[in-house]
């Protein structure tokens, strides 16, 4: 398969340590982030994360599912770039 | 509760713990945490002193196994919460649901540098399903009641809870929460009536269908509607390593056994052939599937787990149902229909008889590994909790023990650590206050890695047998190598045969114990540990050339 970039869009609780999850759930599988944006949004206890990784279908999927395990993450909707 | 003049931090802690259900705390005292060492003698739960911190998590991750509760552990700051990891690993992978708390140093001084300072939650973020960093006293009630959410609700897992010196100190009005409120969290089913139709249709027109049962399974506490479906539908069920009593102990004739790496010929065949493949809360990991595009090629798959990113992630499947297991096999029980299927029962017999592995005794007369398995199931009769610890011995426990119910098999599967072995044996004792028999089966390698929590079972007098299976070597290590490094046996052979002298270990804690050498003598060794009122040390030594079989290498 192959590798395209995708956007991730992360809404996610505005708490310290949340953005260090996020980022290391990636990392650490060995994917690289391309693009990392985080601000406000008009809910002040919500944070936006907008993320663009490089990965194959299956492996974006993979990391979108993991990302809604966790527990700060209210939702996350992506599309591929 | 109205808390008027308000409490410590450290005693809210402490009652929090309490309204959460804690039994039994493990832990090991530090500086960071003496507040709340403080108010533990006062407490209404048990508190058990382990010897080592990884040892202390390993027992809460022990009771949690024997249980089905969520272990509970405390260590303080820098050093006491890195010697969790590995225990915390080994739960993580196998989701066990455990509370950690540890202490940190002051939030004034966080990120100083500070005298046993470590970053707890940087450090914990991969081998646990959450963690939280505490910012006042007033948050530790909600905190500890979402930490135990946490911990059960979804995929359990271990979840940390850093509190601050300073939190501990301070008064505190807040109360224990009602109810639980995550704005982000609800881990919740996704199957719809009509996966249940598919399912039971799938079954239904199946020839060769295969139940398999994971450690999701006995975390459903859906052994026994395995066994139920197994038996109405004459379905044959495999289980993984930690799915091992998840089977519900299917009749005999419809068991298969161990699958995968170290799995029965019959079962790794019965996969192999099946044109239907039901997946309960495994993960599909390495060690069963081998090469992935060879696995159950015959097969639909359909995949139950409760965690959404399970489904497919190794493995691709014909059918995902992201639901609670014991949920799933409830709801299609009845749309199922009796079966006999005679012809498919027959087939599994024929290798189950033809898989029986003709074993040569030993050129040098020594006991067999089957000898010893098997001297111990005359005696406990599947009825005693076996804990092990990581290696050769673990597949032979796994293979040769006879398991009749779930949450009577405690082993490190995905992390597979050694040391695990010592102190889940412990765990469990405590978890049933000393009423029930634990036969720790150990290697004489892993039984070294956490050998001091020994004085915890002299200590509480907990009936558990410690059994070393003694090969004098790394064994399962040492048998790799003479597969594949051409018998290079570097640095797996132990130069003593009796270094250390485990009868001398268990009589430094007080402990009884005896060595067998030969098999005539097992039988009776085997019963006085079996037997004994408290702790026993048996040590055999048994063939160091065993081997276990089969191993298959996809
Ligand atoms: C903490 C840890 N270190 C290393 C290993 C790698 N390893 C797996 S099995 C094994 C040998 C275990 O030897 P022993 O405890 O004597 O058991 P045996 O295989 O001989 O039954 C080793 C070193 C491991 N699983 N865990």
């Amino acid at each position: 398969m192959k590798e395209e970039t995708y956007r991730l869009n992360c809404f996610v609780e505005n708490r310290p340590g949340v953005l260090a999850r996020i980022v290391g759930l990636i990392s650490g599988r060995g994917y690289n982030i391309q693009t990392l944006n985080v601000g406000p949004t008009e809910d002040g206890t919500v944070s936006r994360m907008r993320i663009d990784v490089l990965g194959t279908r299956r492996v974006v999927e993979q990391i979108i599912l993991q990302l809604r395990n966790q527990v700060n993450v209210i939702e996350v909707v992506s599309r591929r770039l | 509760m109205a808390y008027g003049k308000g409490r410590s931090g450290a005693q809210a802690l402490v009652e929090s713990l309490e309204r959460a259900g804690t039994e039994v705390l493990f832990g090991y005292p530090g500086g960071n945490v003496a507040d709340i060492f403080d108010r533990i003698p006062s407490a209404r739960f048990r508190f058990v002193l382990g010897r080592h911190e990884q040892g202390c998590v390993h027992m809460a991750d022990g009771y949690a196994r024997a249980t089905g509760r969520p272990g509970v552990a405390i260590v303080t700051s820098g050093p006491g919460l890195t010697n969790t990891v590995t225990a915390l690993g080994a739960a993580y992978m196998d989701g066990i649901p455990l509370i950690l708390v540890s202490g940190q140093v002051p939030l004034s001084q966080i990120g100083t540098d500070a005298f046993q300072e470590a970053d707890t939650t940087g450090i914990t973020r991969a081998v646990s399903k959450h963690n939280f960093l505490v910012q006042s006293a007033d948050e530790i009630p909600e905190t500890v009641a979402q930490a135990f959410y946490i911990a059960t609700h979804g995929k359990p897992g271990p979840v940390v809870i850093d509190i601050p010196r300073n939190c501990q100190e301070e008064i505190t009005r807040s109360a224990y929460p009602e109810r639980i409120s995550l704005r982000a969290y609800h881990p919740e089913s996704t199957a719809t009536s009509r996966d249940m139709n598919r399912l039971a249709r799938l079954i239904n027109d199946a020839r060769r269908p295969v139940l398999y049962a994971g450690g999701g399974t006995i975390a459903a506490g859906a052994a026994r509607d395995v066994a139920a479906l197994s038996r109405k539908a004459s379905i044959p069920v495999a289980t993984t390593l930690t799915g091992i009593g998840g089977d519900g102990a299917a009749d005999g004739a419809h068991t298969l056994g161990l699958a995968g790496m170290h799995g029965s010929p019959a079962a790794n065949r019965a996969i192999a052939e099946a044109d239907l493949l039901i997946a309960l809360g495994v993960r599909f990991n390495d060690r069963i599937t081998g090469k992935v595009s060879q696995y159950a090629r015959k097969a639909k798959i359909v995949h139950v787990d409760c965690d959404p990113s399970s489904i497919g992630k190794n493995v691709p499947v014909d059918l995902g149902i992201v639901a609670d297991v014991k949920d799933v096999l409830t709801t299609v029980f009845s749309r199922v229909k009796a079966a006999d299927r005679t012809e498919w029962l027959e087939k599994i017999r024929s290798w189950r008889e033809s898989g029986r592995i003709a074993e040569k005794p030993s050129a040098s007369g020594a006991i067999s590994p089957r000898e010893l398995m098997e001297a111990i199931d005359r005696r406990t009769k599947g009825d005693a909790i076996v804990a092990t610890d990581v290696g050769q011995h673990q597949i032979w426990a796994a293979q040769m023990l006879s398991h009749r119910r779930s949450r009577h098999f405690l082993t490190s599967g995905g992390m597979g650590a050694m040391g695990f072995g010592i102190p889940a044996a412990i765990g469990a004792a405590i978890a049933f206050g000393g009423e029930k028999r634990v036969v720790a089966i150990l290697g004489d390698g892993g039984a070294q890695m956490t050998a001091q929590e020994l004085a915890v079972a002299a200590e509480e007098k907990l009936p558990i047998a410690f059994v070393v299976v003694n090969n004098r070597s790394l064994g399962m290590v040492r048998q790799m190598q003479d597969v594949f490094f051409a018998g290079n046996r570097a640095a797996t052979v132990f130069k003593g045969k009796y270094l250390p002298d485990f009868r001398k270990l268990a009589s430094a804690y007080g402990i009884r114990s005896r060595r067998v050498e030969r098999a005539d003598k097992l039988a009776a060794a085997v019963g006085a540990a079996l037997s004994a009122r408290g702790p026993f040390l048996l040590e055999v030594m048994v063939d160091p050339e065993a081997n276990v079989e089969p191993m298959v290498f996809r």
